[in-house]
C-alpha cells in the first residue's frame, strides 16, 4: 500500500460520462504484435501493467464494462424499437426523429394520466438511465478531488470556492480602504429578477444528491457573497447559481410585423383561446383605432364587461386610436370570445411596443392565457359542485 | 531518541502492510534494514522546519481553562496561569517533529493524507493547505462509516487514506471526532493535535498543543504542507534517477 509506483504505464485517461469506452490497452495491445517475440514482451509488460492497478480501479473498470454492455443492449433495442415505430406510423425509418417517436407514441397509446411522466413513453437509453459518474480516482486509488472524503466533493467544492472569494474579496476591500478607495456604486450587482438555482437543479448541476440543511447552507453562503461591497468583482460565479425569475416570457420574442399592400405593418395572432371561444387577431398599424370583430363593429358584444375587455390592452398601453383591430372569433359565449380577443390585442401588441410596456403588461396579467374553462356537472350533483337540495325528512 | 524515531516509522509500516484494501500489492521497495530512508533518523530535514519561539508566537501553548483538563493531558502540560493551561513547548516540537517525520515519510511513499478540522473558523485554511499539497481534507459533518463501511457509502471499492491528520480532534466541546475511532479500528494512523480538554488515547501521534486559535492552526497547516511537499519532492527525485 504505502509502495512506491515507479515504472507507471499509462493507460488511456478515461474521461466519459459514463465511464464507458475504458477496456482499452489490456485486450488490445497484444494484437498489434506480429512477431512471437514482441507479443511475448507485451504479455508480461501488461501482466506487469495490472499488477499496479489498484483494486478499486480494477473494480471500477469491472463495473464500467457491465454499464457499457447494458447501455449498448439498450441502444440497439431502442434503435430496433424506432424501426418498428417508423414502419406503423409508414415514414422512413432514417428519418424518423425522437420527436416523431413521442408523436407517434402519443397517437399509439393516447393516455388520460394527469402525470405527464407516468404516460407511455419510448426515449434514447441515456434519457432513461441515471448519469454516472466518471472514475473518481486514478490508477492507485488516488481519487482525483480534495474533498473525495466528504462524499460530496463537487457540493463541498462549491462552498470552498465561495469561502475563497469571500476571503480574496475581504483582503481586496482592506487593500482599498488603505487607498482610500470606495465600491464602485454603479458595478453593484444587481440581483432582482433573478433567484438562487432550487435544490433540483443544483443536484442535477453537480450530479450528487444534497440534504435540506446543505442546501440552506448553500444559500446562506452564497447571500453573505452578495452581500460583500465589492462582490461584483466575482458576478460570473455567483450568476453561475442564479437563474432568471421570469425566463418564460422572454422566451417567446414578439414576432416581426409584415407588411400589406398598402405599406402598413401588421401582425396576427392565431389560436386566440378562452374558455372555449377561438379566434385570430390582426393588429395593424398605423391605424385610426377601428375595431371590427367578425364584420361587426365593438357594438358586437352587447354587453358593457365584454366591450370593456376588449379595448383593455389598448387602453392599457395608450394604443387606442393608433392600431386597426380585425378580429374573427368563434364558439363560446360572449365573455370568452371578448376574453380570447383581449389576449390576442394584447399578444399581437408586443410588435409595436417596447421592452418596458411589455413587461407591464406582463405584470398586470394582460400576457397570461387563462386557461380556466367550464366544469363538468356530476351526476347525483345539481351542477359542478352545488348538491340537490337536501331534507331530513 | 532516534531509535524511538525509528521504532515508530516502522511501527507504521507494518500497520499499515496489514491493510488488504488499500493500492497495490506490496511488490518493490521492500522495508529493509539498509534502507537509507527509513533508517536515517531525520531523512527529510523535517526539524528545522520550527523553533520553539514559532510555536510560542504562534500562541500552541495556550491550553483551555484549567478546570476542563483531561487527566491524560497531564504529561504534556507546564503548568497553569491565571487559570489556563500552559503546554511545556519542549515536549510539544518533540511530539510535533515526530508527526512531520511520519508525514513526509508517508507523503514520500505516496500514501494518502487526509486532513481533519472541525469549526468553521479554520476550517478553510485546512481545506486549502489540503489542495495546495495535493492531499485530501475533510472538514464537514462526518457520515458514520465512510471508513468502516466505505464499499457501500462510495458505491465501490475505495482505498483509505494512509494517514489521518487531525487539527482539532473533537467534534465539539465534549464529544471525540468519531474519525479517531474509526482510523483506529481501520488501523490508519492519526496525527492530532490535542488540547487540554482532549483525550490522546486513540492518536498514534498526538501533538500537545493549542487547536482553536487561527494563529496556531495556520502555524500548523504551514508545518504540515512543508513536511508533505519535502517528502513528494524527494520521491519525485529518487524516481528520475531511476
Amino acid at each position: 500500500m504505502l509502495k512506491t509506483v515507479f515504472n507507471v504505464i499509462k493507460t488511456k485517461h478515461i474521461q466519459t460520462n459514463q465511464g464507458l469506452q475504458c477496456l482499452g490497452p489490456f485486450t488490445t495491445q497484444a494484437c498489434k504484435f506480429s512477431n512471437t517475440s514482441q507479443l511475448c514482451h507485451s504479455e508480461k509488460q501488461t501482466h506487469e501493467e495490472k499488477q499496479n492497478i489498484s483494486k478499486a480501479m480494477k473494480a471500477y473498470l469491472d463495473r464500467a464494462r457491465e454499464h457499457d454492455e447494458f447501455m449498448n443492449e439498450q441502444n440497439q433495442e431502442y434503435q430496433l424499437g424506432k424501426r418498428h415505430l417508423a414502419n406503423m406510423m409508414g415514414e422512413s425509418p432514417e428519418t424518423f426523429t425522437q420527436h416523431d417517436v413521442d408523436n407517434a407514441i402519443e397517437y399509439l397509446f393516447p393516455s388520460g394520466l394527469f402525470e405527464k411522466k407516468a404516460r407511455p413513453m419510448m426515449k434514447p437509453p441515456e434519457e432513461v438511465f441515471p448519469q454516472r459518474k466518471a472514475a473518481e480516482f486514478d490508477e492507485t486509488g488516488r481519487p482525483h478531488h480534495f474533498l473525495f472524503y466528504t462524499g460530496k466533493a463537487s457540493f463541498y467544492q462549491v462552498l470552498h470556492d465561495t469561502v475563497q472569494h469571500i476571503v480574496d474579496l475581504n483582503r481586496f476591500e482592506d487593500a482599498m480602504i488603505r487607498k482610500g478607495m470606495r465600491p464602485d456604486k454603479d458595478q453593484k450587482i444587481n440581483l432582482s429578477g433573478y433567484q438562487w438555482i432550487d435544490k433540483d437543479s443544483l443536484e442535477a448541476k453537480l450530479v450528487e444528491t444534497i440534504g435540506d440543511k446543505d442546501y440552506e447552507s448553500f444559500v446562506q453562503a452564497f447571500e453573505r457573497l452578495c452581500s460583500l461591497p465589492y462582490s461584483y468583482k466575482v458576478k460570473d460565479f455567483i450568476m453561475e447559481y442564479r437563474k432568471p425569475l421570469m425566463s418564460q416570457t422572454k422566451a417567446h420574442d414578439a414576432p416581426k410585423p409584415q407588411y400589406d399592400e398598402n405599406g402598413r405593418a401588421f401582425v396576427t395572432t392565431y389560436e386566440c383561446l378562452r374558455k372555449s371561444a377561438r379566434g385570430d387577431v390582426t393588429i395593424r398599424s398605423p391605424g385610426t383605432g377601428k375595431i371590427s370583430i367578425n364584420g361587426e363593429d365593438i357594438t358586437y358584444f352587447d354587453l358593457l364587461q365584454c366591450r370593456e375587455q376588449v379595448i383593455f390592452p389598448l387602453l392599457f398601453t395608450n394604443m387606442i386610436n393608433k392600431v386597426d383591430i380585425e378580429a374573427n372569433v368563434e364558439g363560446g359565449g360572449s365573455s370568452g370570445q371578448a376574453g380570447a380577443i383581449r389576449w390576442g390585442i394584447a399578444w399581437g401588441l408586443r410588435s409595436f411596443l417596447d421592452q418596458e410596456t411589455i413587461e407591464k403588461m406582463r405584470l398586470a396579467g394582460l400576457l397570461t392565457r387563462d386557461y380556466r374553462t367550464r366544469e363538468r356537472k356530476k351526476p347525483g350533483q345539481q351542477g359542478a359542485r352545488r348538491k340537490f337540495t337536501w331534507k331530513k325528512r | 531518541m532516534i531509535s524511538t524515531k525509528l521504532m515508530q516509522v516502522k511501527s507504521l509500516c507494518s500497520y499499515t502492510c496489514l491493510r488488504k484494501l488499500s493500492a497495490v500489492s506490496p511488490k518493490e521497495k521492500q522495508v529493509t534494514k539498509e534502507d537509507p530512508v527509513l533508517n536515517h533518523p531525520d531523512y527529510f530535514n523535517v526539524h528545522n522546519l520550527f523553533t520553539v519561539k514559532d510555536l510560542f508566537d504562534a500562541r500552541v501553548h495556550y491550553g483551555h481553562r484549567d478546570g476542563s483538563l483531561d487527566e491524560r493531558m497531564l504529561p504534556y502540560v507546564y503548568g497553569s496561569r491565571l487559570g489556563h493551561v500552559i503546554f511545556d513547548l519542549d515536549k510539544t516540537a518533540e511530539y510535533l517533529r515526530m508527526a512531520l517525520n511520519i508525514t513526509a515519510h508517508v507523503a514520500y511513499r505516496d500514501g494518502l493524507i487526509l486532513l481533519f478540522y472541525r469549526g468553521s473558523q479554520n476550517s478553510h485554511i485546512v481545506e486549502k493547505t489540503a489542495k495546495d499539497c495535493g492531499e485530501f481534507a475533510h472538514t464537514r459533518f462526518w457520515r458514520g462509516g465512510i471508513f468502516t463501511n466505505a464499499n457501500k457509502q462510495f458505491g465501490a471499492i475505495t482505498r483509505l487514506p494512509d494517514l489521518c491528520i487531525f487539527f482539532n480532534t473533537l467534534n465539539n466541546v465534549l464529544t471525540q471526532h468519531t474519525a479517531i475511532r474509526d482510523s483506529a479500528k481501520m488501523s490508519i494512523a492519526t496525527i492530532g493535535v490535542v488540547d487540554s480538554n482532549c483525550n490522546p488515547n486513540l492518536i498514534t501521534y498526538p501533538v500537545p498543543g493549542n487547536d482553536d486559535s487561527p494563529t496556531a492552526v495556520e502555524l500548523y497547516c504551514k508545518l504540515f504542507k512543508q513536511a508533505i511537499l519535502r517528502g513528494k519532492e524527494k520521491r519525485k527525485e529518487h524516481e528520475s534517477h531511476k
